[in-house]
């Protein structure tokens, strides 16, 4: 999978986005959620939905990047750039 | 022999379908693979094969190939008898595995394969229910994913369900051995269900919690967890969690961002006894070359179907005999040299190598439930020729199996061998025995002869390396 310059400075970001809301969120919030019985499968709905809120951020902000970057560059999008070997 | 279809017995867990297989004499002995489908299974199917993505996906062999059986099939009125509504036929796949016989690209390959096809789904309105490696099988050096039932149509607010899944299954042992080194196939074979994120997060203390993907994928999870045990311990029952809400964003935004996860994950190959076979071996010139020429000499003589090279090392011989059959079984108990011969093979689209990391003194076993629902190892296919070189000195002495008992496993196999014989004078066995007690006298070329005999025909024989060793053309008696 190729993967351009810009498209590595925005999983840098995305993964220090990530990094620190995940330690915010386990380490101050986290004690306030109020979790009734659940088995440690269903844990994951609440793991999905906070990762997916950040996911969705950084989901976003590389959808308006690569718009804007096509728009002034003509450049190739996200998904034409990755051959996925 | 003609029979009726039997039902596979590691195919149970999901009642939707179940995977039958038979064998008929006027199919040229072939097996058939069919599966039977429960009426909302097929609806989903007949749905999902007129998607372009799954046409796509399927024509560039990333999925199965696979047809619906008409009801005029006899094999499918055997199944639909047993209640299924439709059956479906997958093209064989040649040698099964599973997961904790793969390298670390061959699992990384393998998630990147399943992330496509999650991300194709969920861009078409589909999702996939699991995320194990056990839906993906090889052809060759290729993963080929061969659940089909799988595919469900996706409620738009849906979260995706194989999030927990793909981590325990794919994420964690990928993760283990890229950021600590960890030796992850014991794992993968122990957790047969995945590694749960609370065990995978003990392995992670102190900075190394920090490395990618680490905190979120199994520190969060696993903190999650703990939590919803520790209130559930003494708890009355359950609070219905609704798992509804999420937006495309938010799943695709996952899928995504675990891709990207996965892509940089990266294994150094070691420089192991044997990842440079190729340049450390003993042999001079010469008579690598006559090793060479009789392997393929007997390699050669019939095209056949298997082969198997055990202790392949990074595939010199796997590569000769491949010339001449279908499908050629490389494994070896080397790590990084099976990496090295798999990374090779990837690039060469006309390949027909299978690698496979496993202990040749501890084989894969028949596992899970009732100890069928994984086959061990030398009970899927027997090969027609096994590839046996210089590996008899090992069992013998590293890992103190008899040669008889060696020689009685090989013949089992009902295969022909080639053999390589390792005398007590070569050097590496002079290596072996410098610093143990035990010499293991019994180790010799005669008592070696006169145990092969009794359960093979030797065929042909050449000395090689001045006589320090031998290679044999066996045949079972």
């Amino acid at each position: 999978m190729k993967i351009t310059s810009m498209n590595n400075r925005a999983s840098w970001s995305d993964q220090l986005l990530l990094v620190i809301s995940v330690w915010l969120i386990s380490s101050l919030f986290f004690p306030r959620i109020a979790f009734a019985y659940v088995d440690p499968g269903s844990g994951s709905v609440i793991v999905t939905t906070i990762l997916g809120l950040i996911a969705a951020v950084s989901y976003t902000f590389r959808k308006y990047l690569y718009k804007i970057k096509r728009m002034m560059f003509g450049k190739k999008t996200e998904e034409q750039q990755n051959d996925h070997k | 022999m003609d029979q009726r279809p039997e039902v596979n017995a590691g195919s149970f867990r999901d009642p939707e379908n179940q995977v039958y297989e038979v064998t008929r004499a006027a199919g040229g002995g072939k097996t058939r693979i069919l599966r039977g489908l429960s009426q909302g299974a097929l609806a989903n199917y007949r749905l999902l094969s007129e998607e372009a993505f799954f046409q796509k996906a399927m024509d560039a062999g990333h999925i199965v190939q696979t047809s619906v059986l008409t009801a005029g099939d006899e094999d499918a009125n055997a199944i639909m008898m047993d209640g299924w509504a439709g059956v479906l036929e997958h093209e064989p796949i040649p040698f099964v595995t599973y997961p904790y016989e793969w390298t670390f690209s061959m699992l990384k390959d393998a998630a990147l394969l399943q992330l496509r096809l999650i991300e194709e789904s969920l861009k078409n309105g589909w999702t996939l229910k699991d995320a194990t490696p056990y839906n993906i099988q090889w052809i060759g050096p290729r993963p080929v994913f061969i659940d089909l039932v799988s595919f469900e149509p996706w409620e738009k607010g849906e979260p995706w369900v194989g999030y927990r899944q793909f981590c325990s299954m794919f994420l964690m042992p990928l993760m283990l051995r890229a950021h600590l080194g960890i030796d992850d196939l014991p794992l993968r074979r122990s957790y047969i269900d995945g590694i749960p994120p609370t065990e995978a997060a003990k392995f992670f203390a102190g900075i190394s919690r920090f490395k990618k993907g680490v905190l979120s994928h199994i520190i969060f999870p696993a903190n999650v967890e703990n939590a919803i045990a520790k209130r559930e311990r003494d708890d009355a029952p359950a609070r219905q969690r609704s798992s509804r809400g999420q937006s495309t964003a938010m799943v695709l935004g996952l899928v995504q961002s675990l891709t990207r996860l996965v892509h940089k994950l990266s294994a150094k190959i070691r420089h192991t006894d044997w990842s440079q076979y190729d340049k450390t071996h003993s042999y001079q010139e010469l008579d690598f070359d006559a090793k060479k020429a009789f392997v393929l000499k007997h390699a050669s003589t019939v095209q056949r179907e298997y082969v198997w090279d055990i202790g392949c090392n990074t595939g010199t011989f796997s590569r000769i005999a491949g010339e001449h059959c279908s499908r050629v079984i490389s494994v070896d108990g080397d790590h990084d040299a099976v990496e090295q011969l798999y990374l090779t093979e990837k690039e060469n689209p006309n390949s027909n190598i299978l690698p496979l990391v496993m202990n040749l003194a501890n084989l894969s076993p028949g596992q899970g439930w009732a100890g069928r629902e994984r086959q061990a190892f030398d009970q899927r296919k027997n090969p027609n020729l096994v590839l046996c070189l210089a590996l008899i000195h090992h069992v013998r002495m590293s890992a103190n199996i008899p040669n008889v008992l060696f020689l009685k496993w090989l013949r089992s196999l009902q295969s022909e061998i080639i053999l390589e014989f390792v005398n007590r004078e070569d050097e590496m066995v002079v290596k072996l025995l410098t610093n143990k007690k035990e010499q293991y006298e019994d180790y010799n070329l005669e008592q070696f002869i006169s145990e092969a005999e009794q359960f093979f025909t030797i065929v042909d024989r050449e000395p090689l390396k001045g006589g320090k060793r031998e290679i044999f053309y066996l045949k079972p008696r």
